[in-house]
């Protein structure tokens, strides 16, 4: 209906040509490899070169691969309860019930938001491995008890329990926050104990949210990773890579087993999704807003459930800060300390961060050798800085990539509301979130893996540094459904009238996204950008499937570090996976500050920062002044 | 000024607007009345451009701008939500249309602090962000903003709709000031009839895409074309066949087939009838008091009716009390009744 509709513009041209783009992105780089993925699975031949489809269903249904599946099952089963029940714990200890030091268990329970992935796992098994710190000390102190317990399911389950509950603290916390206090005091006003007014007032606003995390959590141990590889659990995902590095030679049709195990598991979420969404569909939405009538906390008024509530709540608070401690605490103490998990207060160093040293030791025949630069900080090691470099570009490139596609996307779907090609553009950007991160990696991996796919030049870009081109891309694909989600409510908060009101002003529909609508939504961009940038950084999953040379990004360096450490030529591998950690720690936490704390400033409040810097700094000029004249 | 033909606007299916033709004078203040949906803000964002009617023209001074542009209109428009643009100062809103206009620098500067000083705006407020304003403070930036590229027409979309109800009064009273001084031609659009009275030189009252009368805000109120206005507009007591029985016999010439209505205000209690006033028995049902004035409701002839009275402190009547009501037959207003109705 608008005026100008009709009239030929520059900006007509500009939106073909990115609709055009889109496509080629769509198609080229989501569909067309997951499809190939998904008919690979029918596309088998035998060893006589006979094609046989049902080939791997049914060696799918007589061989052992149903095991993957159930121990993934089993996994997320088992997540949603422990997940759900220390989750609640952690929300409730930190914001419903009057825990003393409530702000300091908080922060406690909130270390998983700063490291996770191989950094979190890696930190566990420092402790609770074989030879880790805790299993030592449970050693001895029980003589009967097994060294070995964290290994396989018990290990993934008990670090997965502890290093999934970030979402709680985020969103149920939200939740509970959100919720209006006066309903609490009408059923305190009834007779209800605090306890009562939990369970029949409280948490039955928190169903939605509570569902949703639930979804979420089964999903994540569905698609569990980093913690059954190093951990050792034969679960679907490290079978799939393991599949995807084998060849006919070693066993039946790898590729097309490590292709149904990806549809499987896409399936499952699928499923889960579709569940969720209808869910969200009648209005219950994870949501994030701010309420100002505050919740107030309960006090437990009988004794012995207070005492125990407090024990009950620093005892997670122990076993969330142990690592995190520990890890910190060695990365500044030497190879023989961190060895020998044992603390020695004169071995303090920063070498696991700076710098290089040489190794001595006297071998069988009694002469001492010298390995130079056998010990080198995170900074200085060669490897390990080459992976911070490749993970920093990497994820900073396809960081912005995404926004950039998803703020492109967002501005046309705002302007074209309710035409049907707009609301194909939104789904196209969300249709990643349907499948799993591996099966898209997967994707990538087995179809660019040829010189055959004519839209990419016929380059293969699984060769060589190619590779680093396909994971940019992956890394893209994977953060455009989380990306459109937070800057599509960014869009929302531009109030329409604004648009209108550029236009009548004589702008132009560049100059208003630029000038207007883009410094709006820009705090909410750069945080979308700052999360994404922090969770590729230190990503595992999609590396370790590509498994390539030219892909050793910061992750996979760290879990090299596993293996490093037992050969005598890198001494110090652990503590530098321990500096790594702490290293990861201070971004990601940096990251978030800026995100949750500058960033949300609005005009107003800069203008106002502004100002009292300003009168700060005339405040101590003019004192100044005034100490020169006396 | 402003003419509208034959204004004919669709979604979709659905007509938004049947004909509307309107005739604004220069330097009037015109305002469009109705209620929500009725196509008031349709047919204002007809004028501006943000909506191509199916048919119908729009001029303005002569010039058919149907088809022209919304920037290139000279229109000034004053949003409902204000629709200031939040990440920039309140300097650089109200500088925006001249720096898109590519207006020079000294100039810009110049006529943005000109149109502040004009719209009560400190040179210190002009830094602020618009989120350190007030409601009163942030309706002037968006007002200075309209008016500083000058425009010929100045549009106001409900700008009274966002603030408390005595912000409401202050501001309607300096929105007039404004208007007056600025001289410039104003469409104003409103749901509140109070507002629309006390503002407008003229008024057209829309309903369901029609407009049911034009005209000055003593026409629309006393002198209401369609039951739709008289309804819409003020507070009216619908005349039952008891009461219009009386009158008949009083020797009133009212028509029994037609609906008939009386302004509140237009009937007395216990007051000696002096031209052609009919005198009717009734008994006070119960009274709201409102300081200013009393409404008393009343039973007469098997109906409730309601009387508004000055509190000049002559007589305050009791329920239950019997009292004598005078109207005027000539007060009366009178509509064909229609099918729906």
């Amino acid at each position: 209906m608008n005026a100008d509709k009709r009239r030929f513009s520059p900006e007509l041209v500009l939106r073909i040509i990115l609709l055009i783009l889109f496509a080629y992105f769509f198609f080229g780089f989501m569909l067309i490899p997951c499809l190939n993925t998904l008919t690979s699975i029918f596309n088998v031949k035998t060893a006589d070169g006979v094609r046989d489809p049902w080939a791997v269903i049914r060696f799918f249904l007589a061989g052992s691969m149903p095991r993957f599946v159930w121990n993934s099952l089993k996994l997320a089963i088992c997540l949603v309860i422990t997940v759900n029940v220390v989750g609640i714990s952690l929300v409730l200890l930190t914001e419903y019930f009057d825990i003393k030091g409530a702000r300091i268990l908080r922060m406690g329970y909130m270390t998983t938001m700063i490291y996770s992935g191989v950094a979190l796992v890696t930190g566990y098994m420092f402790l609770y491995a074989g030879d880790g710190m805790i299993t030592s000390l449970l050693k001895n102190a029980f003589p009967g008890f097994n060294p070995n317990w964290f290994s396989g399911f018990n290990a993934v389950l008990f670090t997965m329990t502890f290093a999934c509950t970030s979402n709680h603290m985020l969103f149920l916390r939200n939740a509970i926050r959100g919720i209006d206090y006066n309903t609490v005091e009408a059923a305190r006003n009834m007779g209800a104990n605090p306890f009562k007014v939990l369970w029949t007032v409280v948490l039955p606003t928190l169903i939605p949210t509570l569902f949703s995390l639930t979804v979420m959590t089964f999903i994540t141990g569905l698609c569990a990773m980093s913690a059954p590889t190093l951990l050792g659990y034969d679960s679907i995902n490290p079978e799939i890579v393991r599949l995807a590095g084998s060849s006919t030679a070693d066993e039946s049709f790898p590729q097309a087993r490590a292709a149904l195990l990806s549809i499987i598991l896409a399936l499952f979420t699928i499923i889960l999704l579709t569940v969720l969404s209808a869910y969200e569909r009648k209005g219950h939405y994870l949501s994030v807003s701010k309420t100002k009538a505050k919740l107030q906390k309960q006090k437990i008024n009988n004794p012995v459930a207070n005492v125990l509530a407090h024990i009950y709540a620093y005892i997670l608070f122990i076993i969330y800060m142990t690592p995190v401690v520990m890890i910190i605490v060695f990365s500044f103490q030497n190879y023989s300390a961190i060895k020998g998990k044992r603390l020695d207060l004169k071995g303090w160093t920063l070498i696991n961060f700076f710098g290089t040293a040489d190794y001595s030791y006297v071998n069988d025949r009694g002469k001492t050798k010298t390995v130079a630069g056998a010990i080198s900080g995170v900074f200085s090691n060669e490897k390990t800085l080459g992976g911070i470099k490749l993970s920093f570009i990497l994820s900073a490139v396809a960081a912005a990539l995404a926004c950039v596609i998803v703020i492109v996307a967002c501005n046309y779907i705002f302007k074209k509301k309710g035409k049907k090609m707009s609301a194909l553009v939104e789904y196209a950007l969300l249709f990643p979130w349907l499948l799993p991160t591996i099966l898209i990696c997967y994707s990538y991996r087995t179809y660019f893996n040829s010189d055959a796919v004519w839209y990419v030049g016929n380059q293969n870009l699984y060769f060589g540094k190619y590779v680093r081109l396909l994971i940019i891309l992956a890394y893209t694909v994977v953060k455009l459904p989380f990306s459109l989600r937070m800057i599509k409510a960014a869009f929302y908060a531009i109030d329409e009238e604004l648009e209108d009101a550029a236009r009548n002003l004589g702008s132009s529909g560049i100059r208003t996204f630029l000038q207007v609508k883009l410094p709006i939504i820009l705090p909410s961009v750069l945080a979308v950008f700052a999360l994404n940038f922090n969770a590729l950084f230190t990503e595992y999953d999609m590396s370790a499937t590509f498994q390539s040379p030219n892909a050793i990004t910061y992750a996979m360096v760290i879990q090299g570090m596993l293996a490093d450490a037992t050969r005598g030529a890198n001494m110090n591998a652990l503590g530098r996976r321990c500096a790594s950690t702490v290293f990861i720690m201070i971004v990601s936490g940096l990251i978030l500050y800026l995100v949750y704390g500058v960033g949300a400033r609005d005009l107003g409040e800069r203008l106002e920062a502004k100002k009292r810097w300003r009168n700060r700094f005339a405040r101590l000029t003019g004192k100044a002044k005034k100490t020169d004249a006396v | 000024m402003i003419k509208l033909n034959d204004i004919v606007v669709k979604f979709g299916d659905f007509t938004a607007l049947h004909d509307i033709n309107v005739h604004v004078k220069e330097g009037e203040f015109f305002t469009f009345l109705g209620p929500s949906g009725c196509g008031k803000t349709t047919t204002l964002r007809t004028i501006t451009g943000f909506i191509e009617p199916v048919s119908g023209s729009v001029f303005v001074k002569g010039r058919d701008i149907t088809h022209v542009p919304i920037e290139d209109r000279n229109i000034g428009i004053v949003f409902q939500s204000y629709a200031l643009f939040p990440t920039m100062t309140v300097y650089d809103n109200i500088a925006y249309g001249l720096k898109v206009k590519k207006v020079k620098k000294p100039e810009i500067d110049k006529r943005v602090r000109d149109i502040a000083r004009k719209v009560d705006l400190s040179d210190e407020q002009l830094q602020k962000a618009v989120s350190q304003l007030s409601g009163g403070q942030q309706q002037r930036v968006a007002i200075a903003r309209a008016l500083v590229t000058n425009p010929a027409i100045i549009c106001m979309d409900e700008p009274l709709s966002n603030l408390d109800a005595k912000l409401r009064v202050q501001l309607r009273n300096e929105l007039k000031k404004m208007q007056k001084d600025f001289g410039i031609t104003t469409i104003y659009v409103t749901h509140d009839q109070e507002e629309a009275l006390t503002l407008s030189d003229r008024i057209a009252v829309f309903n369901k895409g029609y407009i049911e009368q034009i005209g000055t805000p003593n026409e629309v109120y006393n002198f209401s074309q369609t039951e739709f206005v008289c309804n819409f507009i003020g507070d009216i007591n619908r005349l039952g066949e008891g009461v219009l029985k009386d009158l008949q016999a009083a020797g009133a010439d009212v028509d029994l087939k037609k609906h008939n209505y009386i302004r509140l205000e237009r009937l007395h209690v216990n007051q000696t009838p002096t031209n052609g006033e009919v005198v009717l028995k009734g008994v006070v049902e119960s009274r709201e008091y409102y300081g200013l004035y009393i409404k008393y409701y009343i039973t007469l002839d098997g109906q409730t009716i309601k009387v508004i009275e000055k509190n000049d402190g002559v007589n305050i009547y009791e329920p239950g009390q019997q009292v004598d009501v005078l109207l005027n037959p000539r007060d009366i207003m009178a509509y064909e009744a229609k099918e729906e109705a």
